[in-house]
């Protein structure tokens, strides 16, 4: 109970710091607050399908660039807000339809269909844009960077209260269920098919519009950088390395990835990659439950002796 | 379709069919042993593909030499890689989900670690060598010295591993344990020794493919993940773990996709590798030879 409250205050801090944030600083330092609360939203949203049931998605990229692609299909015709909410609509309505075939599928089959299907995305996408002469989009005239930063905002919290109240909910317990034993949940009457494809929806509907948001932000729409799936690896780490079991952890994770890219990416791009693989393989073999677990485990250490 | 007559598409299938095999084999042994998703497995080959072009550069040493250099360095890789690191992982794993995902950032975390080091070292432009460029015809087939020696030694490597896991004691033994773990350690297998063969054997023949395709292709820092996914494609097709199963359809794949690009054009190709493989995990996802069902 105390854990929780002191998480809460934390996170709420956190999130009160991003809202004054840009008028505490320039414009550079307020777009590498976009960027983390992008990565915050994303790993969120993740967590709610791949952290609770354990079936881990890669492709969650596919999503992410089916909201840049239909904001950037949709400038100048159609309202901003319109062209953001149907990035989130279609991506919750591809879920669903990919999602009642493909979550039939466990483990390693999951991981790589969701691969493919992000890949077989990106390349549809690429041969669109080839076959009808478009080399790229330039989206001209888009909002000033105060009003992605504040919409990207809104959508971190929505992603993290989402996550948050989702995993101390009946349906989130339904959702763990089916991580632990789904064969059992099945039995015991979780309807297992539509808690996963629900969850699936849910989670593909914040990446729909964060990808939206973000090609707003570069200006610029391209296929292939939108739907790379280092996003959706990238995605997992973060999660996993924060620790996927619940919202906290995963916002951890995110966190440490976008400050540490901010301090080295820049002046040495490839020391900074070949660092991020050295922590990556460290963490799984010290903290195999991320770091919340390895928090966690400390707490735990240090109380022990008062009350025993 | 004339072209199914012309000699130069098969060669073209069959290279690129038994390259598919080799690699997939490869990812085959590392999974259907350990359960580990190797997603540096592409790296791997680039891998081999650099020390072909260094040494040729640097020291002059001719890729046939390469391929024997290439192999035991990849292997040697695997090796302190499976020792140093591979056995904490498998340690991790309380549930599978866990060592999935565990095993993906580990993978994730060595691919990024490589293709940085490489881009690092040679830069992240293309490099080729020119060595076995000379073009040799035979009746209607034109085809270059690099590619018919890259056939040549890859189809004998590919009937090598279907001889040494039908025939040897070890392969048997290896075949053995991706069937069951447990009934393996129970009538007395060494399991580690097996695992440590496996990530050599995995990780060594990745490599010999690298240095293959540098025979006629360019190295570049980034190759890796598109083989990777392509590896993932042919295994899963032949069905996860089932070594047999991971050659035939490598040799199918090559095949298919190479009378695919002939057909639709290289810009669709993609396209259809992936539609394929989805359609394929949707419709059998225990892989077309699987006889089990992994489907609930």
């Amino acid at each position: 109970m105390m854990r929780n409250r002191a998480v809460e205050i934390a996170v709420g801090c956190l999130f009160v710091g991003l809202l004054v944030w840009p008028a505490l600083t320039n414009a550079y330092l307020t777009s590498v607050g976009f960027t983390l609360m992008m990565w915050i939203a994303l790993t969120q949203s993740w967590t709610i399908l791949s952290g609770m049931t354990g079936y881990l998605s890669l492709g969650h990229v596919a999503f992410y660039g089916l909201g840049a692609y239909i904001v950037a299909l949709g400038w100048g015709s159609l309202p901003i807000w319109l062209s953001l909410a149907a990035g989130g609509a279609a991506s919750a309505l591809v879920a669903l339809i990919v999602g009642f075939p493909s979550l039939r599928v466990r483990g390693p089959y999951f991981v790589m269909l969701t691969l493919g299907l992000s890949e077989l995305a990106k390349y549809s996408a690429v041969n669109i844009e080839s076959s009808a002469g478009q080399t790229g989009r330039l989206l001209f005239g888009a909002p000033s960077l105060i009003t992605l930063y504040y919409a990207m905002l809104a959508l971190a919290l929505i992603a993290f209260v989402l996550a948050y109240c989702v995993r101390r909910s009946k349906y989130g317990l339904g959702l763990l269920s089916i991580r632990e034993d789904e064969e059992g949940a099945q039995t015991l009457g979780v309807p297992t098919v539509r808690y996963k494809l629900a969850a699936f929806a849910v989670s593909a509907v914040i990446p729909g519009i964060v990808g939206g948001l973000v090609v707003m932000r570069t200006g610029y729409f391209e296929p292939l950088p939108q739907f790379d799936p280092l996003i959706s690896l990238t995605i997992v780490a973060m999660a996993m390395i924060g620790g996927n079991d619940d919202a906290p952890g995963p916002l951890l994770g995110a966190i440490f990835f976008a400050i540490l890219s901010e301090l080295l990416w820049a002046q040495f791009p490839q020391l900074y990659m070949i660092l991020v693989g050295a922590i990556l393989v460290v963490m799984v073999t010290v903290a195999p439950d991320g770091l919340a677990g390895r928090m966690r485990a400390w707490s735990q250490r240090r109380r022990a002796p008062e009350g025993g | 379709v004339e072209i199914l007559q012309s000699g130069q598409f098969y060669a073209a299938a069959l290279l690129t069919g038994a390259l598919y095999a080799l690699v997939a084999t490869g990812l085959n042994l590392v999974y259907g042993t350990m359960r580990l998703l190797n997603v540096a497995h592409g790296e791997l080959v680039m891998v081999g593909a650099y020390i072909a072009y260094s040494l040729f550069i640097g020291l002059g040493v001719g890729p046939l030499w390469s391929l024997f250099v290439g192999t035991a360095f990849t292997a040697g890789l695997g090796a302190l890689l499976y020792l140093g690191l591979f056995q904490r992982v498998l340690r991790t794993g309380s549930d599978a989900g866990r060592l999935d995902a565990n095993s993906l950032i580990v993978f994730f975390g060595i691919s990024i670690i490589l293709q940085n080091v490489a881009a690092l070292a040679f830069s992240a432009s293309p490099r080729s060598y020119a060595y076995f460029d000379q073009i040799l015809s035979f009746a209607d087939v034109s085809i270059t010295a690099g590619r018919l020696i890259a056939l040549v030694v890859a189809l004998t490597s590919v009937v090598a591993v279907v001889l040494f896991f039908r025939f040897s004691t070890l392969g048997l033994a290896v075949r053995a344990l991706i069937q069951s773990r447990d009934a393996a350690s129970i009538v007395g297998m060494d399991v580690h020794r097996i695992y440590l063969f496996s990530v050599c054997l995995g990780f060594g023949l990745a490599g010999l493919a690298g240095v293959l395709v540098s025979m006629y292709e360019s190295t570049q820092p980034f190759m890796g993940l598109p083989i990777t996914i392509t590896a993932f494609v042919v295994i899963i097709m032949g069905g996860l773990g089932n070594l047999t199963g991971g050659l035939v359809s490598g040799l199918v794949f090559g095949v298919l996709e190479t009378f695919g690009v002939a057909v639709v054009g290289p810009s669709l190709r993609s396209v259809l590798v992936y539609g394929v493989f989805v359609v394929i995990l949707l419709v059998r996802p225990q892989g077309l030879f699987g006889g089990r069902s992994v489907v609930k």
